[in-house]
This record gives C-alpha cells, sequence and structure tokens, in this order.
C-alpha cells in the first residue's frame, strides 16, 4: 500500500553549522531537535493531501445535502422540524466521515440554509417566523461543525495508526533483509527499495573510502549541487550526535541523515523528495531506516575485520611455522657437522696438525654458515610483518654486558670499553632483540677494525628519557658514499673486502630499533673509524619500584 | 658415585644428533641411555635411574616441557635442554618447569661437557648443601653470620639484595629465570615484575663486580635470567 502523509508538525528551527554559515551557501540545515514525540494535530493540509481539494467532492457534498432535503420533503408534515434536522445534521456526520473537513463545513452551511429555506415556516423563504429559530441554526450549525470536526479527526488518527503499522510492518521486514545482507552493497540495495517503495524518494548512499573521503555507494554519479555537497560533507564531519540535515537546492527539497555506528559514522544516507509526500514528514522514519542501515553496515564492517584479523593471524602462524621448520631442517645437519668437527678437533689421535686445523676450520665454517643463516631468518622473521615486540623494562647496560659475554672469542682481540653515566633509567625493549642489536654491531665492529683496536660503547641519556648509544671502532669506517644506504639490506660497507658477511647485520640493527620506535644513524669518526648511533626511546611510564622496608636483616655492613 | 660412570638419558629425536651426543658423552667416559620421544623418556627415566638428562625441546610427541613436569614428580636429576634460538618461549617454560639449564644449537663439545660436569658435580657434590661460606672474586660471604665482605672490606646490601644474591648462591652455575627468582625473594605476587630484578642485580654488581657493565659472577641470559658462575 502507498502509506499516506503522516499528520505531523514538528518544531523546526534553522541550525546552520558554522561551516556553512562561512562558506555562504544557500543550504538551508533543519534541524528537529526534541521532543521527538510527534504532536498529533491533524490539519487541512493533511486531509487535502490525501483528499486532494476537488471540485466534484463538494458537488457530491451539495448534492448529498439536496437529497438528504428531497427525502425529507414529503416528510415535512409528517415529521418533526427537530427530527428533520436530525436527519440534515446525519448527512452532515455522513459526508465528514466520506468526504472530508472542507466538504463537511461547505455541508453544515448549507444544509442549516436548506433547513431555515425549506423546513422552517414560511417555507421557501429564508424568512424566520420565530426569532427561537435562529437559536436552533445556531446550534445546529455549531453541532454540525463540531461532529464534523471530530469525525475528521477520527479518521486522520485511524489513517495515520495504520499508516504507522504499515511503516512499522515494513521497517521490520526492512531491519530482517539487512539483517541477512552480506554485503555493503546488498544492505544499500535493500534500504534503497525499501525508500523508493515508502516514500517515493530518490535514495543516495554515501561512504567513506579508507581515506575518510565520502564516495557515492554503489558507485555512480551522484550529480550533487555544490550546496548538498558541502552539507553532506558538513553532516558527515560533524561531531553532533545527530547532524541530520534537510536542504533544499535546484534538485529539490533533500534530507540527509548520518548513518552513526557504535564504533564510527559509516556514511550518509541522502534522500531526495521526488514524490508529493512532504519528506520532512517522513522524517522520523528515514531516520529509523538511517539507524538500521547503520547497524547492518557496523555489522559488515565487525565481520569484515574479524575475517582480516584471522587471516592476518593465519598467516602469520603459517609464516612462523614455515620459519621454524626451515630453521629446524637447517640446524639439524649444522648442529651435527660442527660437533662431529669439533670432536674431531679435540680428538687426542691420530690426527696431524694439519688435519687439526682442517677440522677446525671445517667447525669455524660450520658456526659461521649458522650464523649467516640465523641472520637470514632474524631478518625473513622481522620482514614478515608485524614484529611482536616483548617488551620488558631493562637496563640496557645489562644487555650490553650480555651481548660482550655472547660473543666472547669474537671478541677477544678487541677490548669493549663501556662508558655511562651510573643509574640510568630503565627503558621497555625486547631484550632478546636488542641484544641481537648490539652483537651484530659489536661484531662488525670486531671484524673491520684491526687487532687490539678498542671498541668503545657510550650510553647517554636524552630529554625525553629516552637512551643515546653509540658504538664506535677504530677501524676503516664506512665508506663515504655508502653511508647513507648502509641499513639497507644486503648492503655491505666495504663489500671489497674478503671479510665474510653480506650485509644483514645493519639491516636487522635498523628492524629491531624501527619497531622500537627508535632511530639508528651511521657515521665515521674524526679520528678513523665507524660510529653507529641509535636513539631510542624510553617506551613510557617506567615501572614503580616499591621502596624497600628499612630491615635490619641485610648483610652487616 | 663416581662422576665417571654417571648415566646420562639422551633425548632427541634426530638420530645424526642423538648419535653424536652420545659418541662425545661415551668417549668422555659416561654410560648413555637414549630415547626419541617423550614417552619413551619418561620410560627410560623411571627404569635406567639416569644422573643426568639432555632433552631437546622439539619431540614430535609432544613437549620436552612435559618431559620435566612429569619428571620433577619424583626426581631432582638435573635437566640440560638443547634448544635452538626459536624456541626462546619454550625454553623459559622448560626452565621454570625445572629444567636446570640450556645450551643453544649448535653447540661445541668442550660446551657441552662442560654443562654437563657442573650440573652433575652440583648434584654430587652438594656444594650447595650447608656450605656456610662461599668465596668468588674478590668476595667472601658468610651466610652464618651474613656478612658480605669485597677485598676483606665489609659491604652492605639490604635485605633483598642479599635475599637475591643467597638464592643465586645455592643455585650456582644453575640459570634461574625471571619468575623462580622473583618468586623466591619478593613473592608469588611479583613474577611478572621483571624490572625489580634489573634494579637489584645492577645494585648487586655495582657492590660486588670489578666492571659491573661486563659482569662476570652474576651473569645475565638474555630473556631467561641470571646465573650465578664461581
Amino acid at each position: 500500500m502507498r502509506p499516506t502523509a503522516l499528520p505531523v508538525v514538528y518544531p523546526v528551527f534553522i541550525c546552520a553549522p558554522a561551516e556553512l554559515t562561512q562558506r555562504r551557501t544557500h543550504a538551508r540545515c533543519l534541524r528537529c531537535p526534541v521532543p521527538r514525540a510527534r504532536i498529533d494535530e491533524p490539519n487541512m493540509r493533511n486531509d487535502s493531501r490525501k483528499h486532494p481539494p476537488s471540485i466534484s467532492s463538494h458537488v457530491l457534498a451539495l448534492a448529498a445535502c439536496g437529497l438528504a432535503v428531497a427525502i425529507c420533503l414529503p416528510l415535512r408534515d409528517v415529521l418533526d422540524l427537530t427530527n428533520i434536522a436530525m436527519l440534515l445534521l446525519l448527512t452532515v456526520v455522513f459526508i465528514a466521515a466520506r468526504l472530508g473537513r472542507s466538504e463537511a463545513v461547505v455541508a453544515s452551511f448549507v444544509s442549516v440554509a436548506l433547513f431555515d429555506f425549506f423546513f422552517v415556516p414560511p417555507h421557501l423563504s429564508f424568512m424566520v417566523s420565530d426569532v427561537q429559530y435562529l437559536v436552533t441554526f445556531a446550534v445546529m450549525l455549531t453541532v454540525s461543525l463540531f461532529i464534523s470536526h471530530l469525525t475528521t479527526s477520527l479518521q486522520a488518527s485511524a489513517r495515520e495508526a495504520s499508516d504507522r503499522e504499515a511503516h512499522s510492518v515494513a521497517l521490520y521486514a526492512l531491519a530482517r533483509s539487512l539483517a541477512g545482507a552480506i554485503s555493503p552493497e546488498q544492505a544499500v540495495q535493500h534500504v534503497a527499495t525499501f525508500v523508493r517503495e515508502q516514500t517515493d524518494g530518490q535514495p543516495l548512499f554515501f561512504l567513506p573510502d579508507a581515506d575518510g573521503q565520502l564516495h557515492r555507494f554503489p558507485p555512480g554519479t551522484s550529480a550533487l549541487g555544490l550546496d548538498e555537497s558541502l552539507v553532506l560533507d558538513a553532516v558527515f564531519r560533524s561531531q553532533a550526535s545527530d547532524p541530520s540535515c534537510s536542504t533544499s537546492g535546484p534538485n529539490g527539497p533533500t534530507l540527509l541523515f548520518p548513518l552513526n555506528g557504535a564504533t564510527r559514522r559509516h556514511g550518509v544516507l541522502l534522500v531526495r523528495d521526488c514524490g508529493r509526500d512532504g519528506l520532512d514528514l517522513l522524517r522520523p522514519m528515514l531516520e529509523a531506516v538511517a539507524s538500521v542501515t547503520a547497524i547492518a553496515l557496523e555489522r559488515l564492517h565487525l565481520v569484515d575485520l574479524a575475517q582480516a584479523s584471522r587471516m592476518e593471524t593465519e598467516a602469520e602462524r603459517l609464516r612462523s611455522s614455515i620459519l621454524s621448520s626451515i630453521s629446524h631442517d637447517i640446524r639439524t645437519p649444522l648442529t651435527v657437522l660442527f660437533g662431529l668437527a669439533d670432536t674431531l678437533a679435540l680428538a687426542d689421535a691420530p690426527l696431524s696438525g694439519e688435519q687439526r686445523d682442517i677440522a677446525r676450520a671445517i667447525r669455524d665454517q660450520a658456526g659461521r654458515l649458522h650464523e649467516m643463516v640465523e641472520k637470514l631468518l632474524d631478518m625473513a622473521r622481522l620482514q614478515a610483518g608485524q614484529v611482536r615486540l616483548r617488551k620488558e623494562w631493562q637496563a640496557i647496560d645489562e644487555v650490553i654486558g650480555a651481548s660482550i659475554q655472547l660473543l666472547g672469542e669474537a671478541l677477544r682481540e678487541h677490548p669493549v670499553k663501556v662508558s655511562m653515566p651510573p643509574d640510568l633509567p630503565l627503558v621497555a625493549m625486547d631484550a632478546v632483540l636488542m641484544e641481537r642489536v648490539f652483537c651484530n654491531l659489536l661484531e662488525n665492529a670486531a671484524k673491520y677494525s684491526p687487532a687490539g683496536a678498542p671498541v668503545t660503547i657510550d650510553v647517554a641519556t636524552d630529554d625525553a628519557g629516552g637512551l643515546v648509544i653509540e658504538v664506535c671502532d677504530r677501524g676503516e669506517g664506512f665508506p663515504a658514499d655508502s653511508l647513507a644506504r648502509i641499513f639497507e639490506l644486503f648492503e655491505r660497507g666495504a663489500p671489497q673486502l674478503p671479510t665474510p658477511g653480506f650485509g644483514l647485520g645493519l639491516a636487522i640493527c635498523r628492524a629491531v630499533i624501527d619497531a622500537h620506535g627508535g632511530q639508528v644513524s651511521a657515521s665515521n669518526r674524526p679520528g678513523g673509524g665507524a660510529c653507529v648511533r641509535i636513539a631510542l626511546p624510553c617506551g613510557g611510564e617506567p615501572p614503580d619500584i616499591e621502596p624497600e622496608p628499612a630491615d635490619p636483616a641485610g648483610a652487616a655492613s | 658415585m663416581n662422576a665417571h660412570q654417571a648415566r646420562i638419558l639422551v633425548i632427541e629425536d634426530e638420530l645424526q644428533i642423538r648419535h653424536f651426543i652420545r659418541q662425545t658423552l661415551e668417549k668422555a667416559a659416561y654410560q648413555v641411555l637414549e630415547a626419541s620421544t617423550v614417552q619413551q623418556a619418561v620410560g627410560e627415566a623411571a627404569s635406567g635411574k639416569p644422573d643426568l638428562a639432555i632433552l631437546d625441546l622439539g619431540l614430535p610427541d609432544g613437549d620436552g616441557v612435559d618431559f620435566v613436569r612429569a619428571v620433577r614428580d619424583w626426581s631432582r636429576m638435573p635437566v640440560l635442554i638443547l634448544s635452538a634460538r626459536s624456541d626462546e618461549n619454550d625454553k623459559i617454560t622448560a626452565l621454570d618447569a625445572g629444567a636446570d639449564d640450556y645450551l643453544t644449537k649448535p653447540f661445541s663439545v668442550g660446551e657441552l661437557l662442560a654443562r654437563v660436569r657442573a650440573l652433575l658435580r652440583r648434584t654430587e657434590g652438594g656444594t650447595d648443601a650447608g656450605a656456610a661460606e662461599v668465596h668468588f672474586g674478590d668476595v667472601d660471604v658468610d651466610l652464618a653470620h651474613r656478612t658480605v665482605l669485597r677485598g676483606g672490606e665489609p659491604v652492605h646490601l639490604t635485605a633483598r639484595e642479599y635475599r637475591l644474591l643467597v638464592v643465586l648462591l645455592a643455585n650456582a652455575g644453575k640459570v634461574m629465570t625471571h619468575r623462580q627468582l622473583l618468586r623466591e625473594v619478593w613473592g608469588p605476587a611479583y613474577v611478572d615484575s621483571t624490572h625489580y630484578l634489573r634494579i637489584y642485580v645492577g645494585h648487586l654488581r655495582q657492590k660486588l663486580e670489578a666492571d659491573p657493565t661486563q659482569p662476570v659472577h652474576l651473569r645475565t641470559e638474555i630473556g631467561v635470567g641470571y646465573r650465578f658462575q664461581a
């Protein structure tokens, strides 16, 4: 069924968002503030919209009056004047019920006039023999006007109730079909069909892209007027909880409803008035439509998010299982190779010195190969997407100390001097990864500087509570032309040197420091030698340390 | 018991690695038992009464951690873990569950034998069973009188610092995980507050180590915990 206009009158005032007035558009922004409750006030306008005032219905009303008179006329001598007046009133009620208010008003006056002319003596004259009849006329007119008013109001209420019911049923149906929608396209299509069927309006959807720019959805030419575009944008960006607006442009009156989800605004529903019904009157229903649309879009959005995160987890799991099975498969033969060569090198007899050297060389090369594989796998893990940092509050001296301890033999010919102020703050970092960073830096320093040359590590704090760490050596330094690229993957500082390595160490360093939100840079020292500078943010509010209760149970001093 | 007749259970699913470890241990005059699955290992541990277990973490029929848990119910035998660097989490879980030490693959023969000897010494010699005095570097700790001397000079330790030192000394040579240390010294409510350890170990190093930035005795096992090395 085609719904009829709702007899609703809204208190309306003009709201002009600041941005709109500034742009001096002609868009009128009408706002429906509280009270949201409908004020039932049936009026002529609504009735006339349902039954457009036409000559024929008035003629019909007059004819009905004439008919009533024609029926009563032969009974003039039989019936009391009172009863005839009642019959004429009944006619007016009938007209009010069937034809409408203005017809009933006309009929009221006409029937009083006819009553006077045909039935009140002297007959066939508007003259009145008894002045008391004037009272009769007045009461008759008042009653008929009042009854016709009540009748039309009642009818309007009944009509409104059935319209509301029809809208509710349609809204339920819409909500049900939206619940089953599996894509935004489908949801939008359901809503568009609903709006077209129920309101004769032309619905347009505008959904934001990843950058928050609104686009017609599904894509198409929107042919929005300038004012419409501006209002559309203002509605979408407005901070107000309900910035729905109406605007009137060259394309006719337009209503705009934000699609507010629980988490964010999903877009704007624009309804352009094409039908005869005043869209403003359908506003409550369209608001409900906008809200169920927003819920549907929100649901689809969340489904998308859940799906993406499931796929992400799945991919992550796959990556890490591939990486660990690769590393397991490579490590097993390397462990055996390394161990067996070591056994051979340590064997008491009967190896010659040369054979022993060969065994040692096999062991060392296996160890080096293992190091490279580990670095490659480290890099693969770091590049395979999000690095999961296991951040804890760490003392940097501890991490540096552990790295020096771990390298052990490799630093035999390079004394490491660590200098740092006392009472350095704890910094949130992933100690295992940071240990890799320092191992790589120290290894590089040892590899590229002559035996006996010291390696220095200087730690200082910066203003923001973070740390600045410099690892410097007294070697050749980085080639000046490759300083800028030195942290890139497979970039080697000195490719011409016979030193083994293939440019992973510094790339790993940068990946780890980046993941910590820090910065790493390289430079050459004035007196010769390479320097790598790491700036590490403190990573949050340091945790509290409960002061120790004064307790004499400690070691005696 | 003579250390050279000690029985060692090797739990490793890779045949090549198992053979190489067996060779190494037998050459060092240990008796070797072998297992390739957790189930087999628990059986061997019960029937063969080994003095030490060497456990690979990536076993096919379950986690090596399960073996540690199963065995810890009825045995104090030391467990040495063989792990890869990517098994970081499993390693910590296994140590928390009661494993004693770990070796990262690949490892040298010398390292393996040194760890095995250290662990066997701990159980047989009973260095931690009632020794009232401990010496390391230029530090003397008198546990009976609760005094700590460095180079003959008394060192003041707070109650928590002293308690931490005592726990580390009592488990000399063994890796103590963060959780284990925090539970012993601060109590179960603090097992995740690793920052306490950083601060207090730092204090101990300042007071007892020759070069606190490159400690010799109070060693860091990054991501795992600490180890006292005499």
